[in-house]
């Protein structure tokens, strides 16, 4: 053998063994964020487990700060008084102080103990000993799992004979500007850390949907079973229903929002009658724009897509459609803002004389 | 006459018979034979220009899956698309192994090396200079089939390993996830690349035209015999190694669709047990041909 072939030979060796050692350390421990290549999603995704029901997603920075929100904001009743009692209390301003937030909600197991529930992670700006005070202040107990601290509610005082029982659900600091905030069990889970290979990232099915969705400003992606049984439906519409096995929303706010609906069926045939039934859904919503002409001139340009078992719809927003659908905000005492001249009083006509 | 010897006459010493002091080594044994054609045969077939068409071949999708993280890094390229729908860089990967490696580079090099293991020593006629070593003939054959095995080998899986590595994080796909699929993949292709090149080993030192016969063996007898109802399909390689397949088979065309419409998989021991025994048959008769054949080599 020549010195060239046993070059060879090693060096392919060589290639072979380092990048299977690569993915064996991919398989137990996880790879770092971005050593192969850009990830779909938020980090954070490490942190939820590989068979999460429902993942979403929600740039709160982005939307706070967005046109779409100051328009929404012309509808009545949507004041600041709730989000500065809440900075007052918490020292979060909502609009400025939270980045993003992720959440994830696991398929009820029930018969379980300690099934997971859900969770919310919130990364921003947080105060965390105000916010340990205000719990303590409230009765809640700050305790320690993992030299993380857990904030769990006070628990309620129970009728006589009854034993109390403890809310399962706690607040957690991961690390600075991360808190989870959930079940007890699925916070817990959340400091032990991140999950690894059996994380939501190793859901091929899952991640193939957030990598469609990740470039939104806010996203869901999970199983539609999931949602249909939150949302208890009755039993004649489910029926008729085509069966989805997932589904991905986002929505992408700028001036508008641009909106994204995606399901997977099981079959072909399933895709097909689901597309009809979306069809017929956009018509009818095109039918209830009738008494509103300047509504239909911009009616947004609905695009129904997908192949094979996938269907898509996708459909913009524009601030001037929200602006034709918003009602004017009142603001009587404004200074400058005229009185509406009331109405004239209806003069009544004398009754016709019977011939 | 005088029987007195000439004082000149030097007597010269007797000739001492040749090799007197030393015995003759024995003729290596079948295996220490195979082990030397192996050595000698993995050089050539190395550096040869099969071999190099080898190496464009497994680059090009490497090349390919380079490129495409390129973009991405850049931020250019948005999501994988395979027939207008965006896949994950797990789909992809299976895609290429099914399309590019399973049914494609696997049975070709099979055909291409293992056929050409006797005929082109035929053909350049230099088959003479191994068959008057003291060695027995079945071992040229299973020497040079060692040696293609390991060029195949040591060239194709780790462009496999490689091609994982780029195509697999894309979309969001997972490195860890997919390993254990990964290592099912380079073994079928290690086994498909064995049995394969015995098959065509025993080709090759049988028939007089073994590289038509290899090709029409791999894309009309295989590709037929799969498409068909019955028990024709058993008669096929392919048929054993797809069902090892851990991937889901793309639907690419009227050949693939027909094939998965009739497709009955064998367990995987089944499919396994198989393979390695018909690559074992197969060697053993090339050997056993390789042995008593005649080969005429043409002036």
């Amino acid at each position: 053998m020549t010195a060239k072939t046993r070059y060879f030979l090693v060096g392919s060796a060589l290639v072979f063994v380092l990048g299977l050692s690569i993915g064996l350390v991919a398989y137990y421990g996880g790879t770092p964020g971005k050593l192969f290549g850009k990830q779909a999603g938020p980090a954070e995704l490490g942190l939820v487990p590989d068979d999460a029901a429902v993942v979403a997603y929600a740039n709160v920075g982005q939307i706070m700060k967005s046109d779409l929100r100051q328009k929404l904001r012309q509808f009545d009743g949507m004041t600041d008084e709730g989000r500065t009692e809440f900075k007052n209390e918490t020292g979060i301003d909502i609009e400025n102080d939270i980045e993003y937030v992720v959440a994830y909600m696991q398929a009820n197991q029930a018969g379980t103990s300690g099934a997971l529930g859900g969770l919310v992670l919130a990364r921003g700006h947080f105060d965390r000993n105000r916010l340990e005070t205000l719990a303590r202040s409230k009765g809640a107990v700050v305790g320690q799992y993992k030299g993380k601290s857990l904030i769990t509610p006070p628990v309620e005082s129970a009728e006589p004979g009854e034993k109390a029982e403890p809310k399962p659900m706690a607040v957690a600091f991961l690390e600075d500007g991360l808190v989870a905030l959930g079940s007890d069990a699925a916070v817990k889970h959340a400091i032990d850390g991140p999950a690894g290979a059996k994380s939501a990232r190793s859901n091929a099915d899952l991640m193939k949907l957030v990598s469609d969705v990740s470039d939104s400003s806010m996203w869901a992606v999970g199983h539609y079973d999931a949602i249909s049984a939150q949302a208890k439906l009755p039993a004649e519409v489910t029926s008729r229903i085509p069966p989805i096995t997932w589904f991905a929303a986002s929505g992408h706010v700028n001036g508008g929002v641009t909106v994204m609906l995606k399901a997977e069926t099981k079959d072909e045939q399933s895709a097909a009658n689901l597309r009809d039934i979306v069809r017929g859904f956009v018509a009818l919503a095109k039918m209830s724009t009738g008494n509103k002409p300047e509504a239909m001139a911009l009616w947004p340009n609905v695009e129904m897509g997908g192949t094979g078992n996938t269907v898509s719809l996708s459909f913009g927003v524009s601030s001037q459609l929200i602006d034709v659908f918003a009602p004017k905000k009142k603001s009587p005492g404004a200074p400058g803002t005229p009185e509406k001249p009331e109405a004239p009083a209806k003069s009544q006509k004398p009754e016709a004389k019977k011939s | 006459m005088s029987t007195e010897t000439p004082d000149s006459i030097v007597s010269a010493p007797p000739l001492a018979a040749p090799n007197a002091g030393r015995p003759i080594p024995k003729a290596p044994g079948a295996v220490t034979a195979a082990l030397r054609v192996f050595e000698l045969s993995l050089g050539q077939m190395l550096w040869s220009r099969r071999t190099i068409f080898l190496g464009i071949v497994v680059g090009s999708p490497i090349l390919l899956g380079l490129l495409v993280r390129i973009l991405e890094f850049m931020g250019v390229a948005g999501t994988l698309k395979m027939g207008g729908a965006s896949v994950s860089g797990d789909a992809a990967f299976g895609t290429m192994m099914w399309l590019l490696y399973l049914r494609f580079l696997v049975p070709v090099l099979g055909v291409f090396y293992g056929t050409a293991l006797i005929a082109d020593e035929v053909d350049d006629k230099t088959i003479t200079y191994l068959f008057v070593r003291p060695i027995i003939r079945a071992a040229v054959l299973v020497g040079k089939f060692l040696a293609y095995v390991v060029t195949t080998i040591f060239v194709v899986l780790p462009s496999v390993v490689v091609l994982y590595l780029l195509v697999q994080p894309l979309g969001g796909g997972s490195l860890g996830a997919g390993f254990p699929r990964l290592l099912t993949d380079l073994g079928l292709l290690a086994l498909g690349l064995v049995a394969y090149g015995a098959l065509f080993a025993l080709v090759g030192a049988w028939m007089k035209y073994p590289l038509v016969v290899g090709l029409v063996f791999v894309i009309g007898w295989e590709q037929l015999a799969m498409a068909l109802p019955g028990y024709l399909r058993k008669l096929t390689i392919a048929y054993y190694l797809q069902s090892l397949v851990p991937h889901a088979m793309p639907t690419d065309g009227l050949g693939s669709a027909l094939q998965s419409l009739f497709r009955d998989t064998p367990s995987p021991s089944v499919s396994i047990l198989t393979l390695i025994v018909a690559s074992a048959v197969f060697l053993a008769l090339g050997g056993w041909l390789v042995q008593r054949r005649e080969y005429v080599l043409e002036q």
